[in-house]
């Protein structure tokens, strides 16, 4: 029996997709059966992060509709034995699909799948409901900015009224720098506030925006992203990984730093 | 002789019937004697109490029911005009008297109060936890908040203004008592360390927590 995390930030922006695509990329070459659900109806995103947008044939509203058996719907990714995603509609809204529909789809489905990563849509609204409604677990994706967090600290807030209590928090693009200089709330900021588990750190790294560009996650690359996405992974698995040093020498933070 | 005082007791009060031909000074005399005999029964009661059959001038009426307080256990929490209704606004009265207690009653609550999130008390609460922004607590006597205050606090919701708000990091965005608001300065940093909010002169005034703040807190 697998497990259905749902990925979500209250804020826009903040790496939501970004996070799943990798998250969900490094737990299939970790050898786990993972299946990627876009959510977010009408304004599909997870396809193109992951490079697949030109082979969607049916969505995740024909899977609920009845339109398609779900494996005509799954996109199974290149290279991998088990992954796959189950892209959302571009032409319809939150309001095709229920939270008892997602739910009973999220029951099915971790059935055969290690991990039902969910991309939340922003807001607190419908497709939000629909994108908790089957998950037993969450990764909270925050920046270190004063509005990235209040949202996040309503968003853990809703997830602790639906009953999902384990809840992790992914800090996004954190500049070590602005940190040092005081000019960016550091990572013990954000969790003093929101005081949940940290999952992970991921610094702002210019390589992210090459690989979202391109369709290929950058997760277990050498970039700094990478390593730290990766390392969530593990960390998902339930193993001890330290934290990476974000100081590190000849890094793309570092060389920055030095100007 | 007879007693000038006669009591009836009921379920929420009691009713002193007062000879109208006795002197004050009788009455006085009369109602030591009579509430030392009948305390026993009335144990440790909180009741209302109405005077019958006499003129009393509120001084009056206050020196007889101390008269009451020192002869026996109960306690008057109230004193009623007689009526023939007298029961049922005995019971109204000590309830609403009771109200005003809630103040020095709480409870705990454990748990944050996340952003969205309003929590309204009836009596004094105790949070384990924080208060974080855009979050709101709301209680009718004190708020003692045993982490951060980062959202808003509103103490005192029925009007008491000697309600309090304490918080061991308190770094509220908006304070009430009673009707009095304090927000926080729009450039400073908060104060991280316990301290105590208060209202002062139609003001709210926020200091630490020291030996002499504590001992000027009525309840």
């Amino acid at each position: 029996m697998g497990e259905v995390i749902v990925v979500t930030s209250g804020k826009g922006g903040v790496g939501k997709t970004t996070t799943t695509a990798n998250v969900g990329t490094g737990l299939a070459k970790l050898g786990m059966k993972v299946v990627l659900i876009d959510t977010d109806i009408g304004l599909r995103n997870l396809d193109v992060v992951m490079g697949l947008e030109n082979r969607i044939v049916y969505n995740l509203v024909d899977v609920i509709e009845g339109n398609c058996k779900i494996n005509q719907a799954f996109i199974k990714v290149k290279g991998y034995e088990n992954f796959y995603l189950l892209p959302s509609a571009q032409t319809r809204d939150k309001t095709s699909v229920t939270p008892e529909q997602m739910k009973e789809l999220t029951d099915r489905l971790k059935e055969s799948f290690d991990y039902v990563l969910i991309d939340c849509p922003a807001g607190i609204e419908q497709g939000f409901k629909n994108a908790i409604a089957g998950a037993t677990r969450a990764l909270v994706v925050t920046t270190p900015e004063v509005s990235a967090v209040r949202d996040a600290d309503r968003i853990i807030g809703l997830l602790e009224a639906n009953e999902i209590t384990k809840t992790e928090l992914v800090v996004n693009r954190l500049r070590i720098d602005m940190v040092k200089r005081g000019d960016m709330l550091s990572c013990e900021d954000v969790l003093e506030i929101l005081s949940i588990d940290l999952i992970g750190v991921v610094p702002d790294d210019e390589n992210i925006i090459v690989s979202t560009n391109n369709g290929v996650p950058l997760v277990g690359d050498s970039s700094m992203a990478g390593k730290a996405y990766m390392n969530i992974c593990h960390r998902i698995l339930g193993e001890e990984v330290p934290y990476l040093d974000l100081n590190k020498k000849g890094g793309f933070l570092s060389k920055l730093f030095k100007k | 002789m007879s007693s000038s005082v006669k009591i009836r007791g009921s379920k929420h009060g009691i009713s002193v019937k007062l000879d109208a031909k006795a002197t004050y000074d009788d009455i006085k005399k009369d109602m030591a004697s009579e509430f030392r005999g009948a305390g026993k029964f009335l144990g440790d009661e909180k009741l209302a109490v109405s005077f019958e059959g006499y003129f009393l001038t509120e001084e009056q009426q206050d020196e007889l029911v101390n008269i009451i307080h020192q002869n026996c256990d109960i306690h008057i929490v109230c004193i009623v005009d007689s009526n023939p209704e007298q029961d049922k606004k005995f019971q109204k009265s000590v309830q609403e008297t009771m109200m005003e207690f809630d103040a020095s009653t709480g409870q705990f609550y454990k748990g944050h109060l996340r952003s969205g999130q309003v929590l309204e008390f009836e009596h004094s609460v105790i949070v384990i936890g924080d208060v974080n922004p855009g979050a709101s607590i709301i209680s009718k006597g004190n708020i003692v908040i045993l982490g951060s205050l980062r959202g808003t606090a509103f103490a005192g919701a029925s009007g008491k203004k000697n309600c309090f708000i304490v918080a061991m990091d308190m770094q509220p965005i908006q304070l009430r008592i009673a009707d009095v608001f304090a927000r926080a300065s729009d450039n400073s940093k908060g104060i991280s360390e316990p301290r105590i909010a208060f209202v002062n002169d139609e003001n709210i005034y926020i200091e630490p927590l020291t030996k002499s703040v504590l001992n000027d807190i009525t309840l």
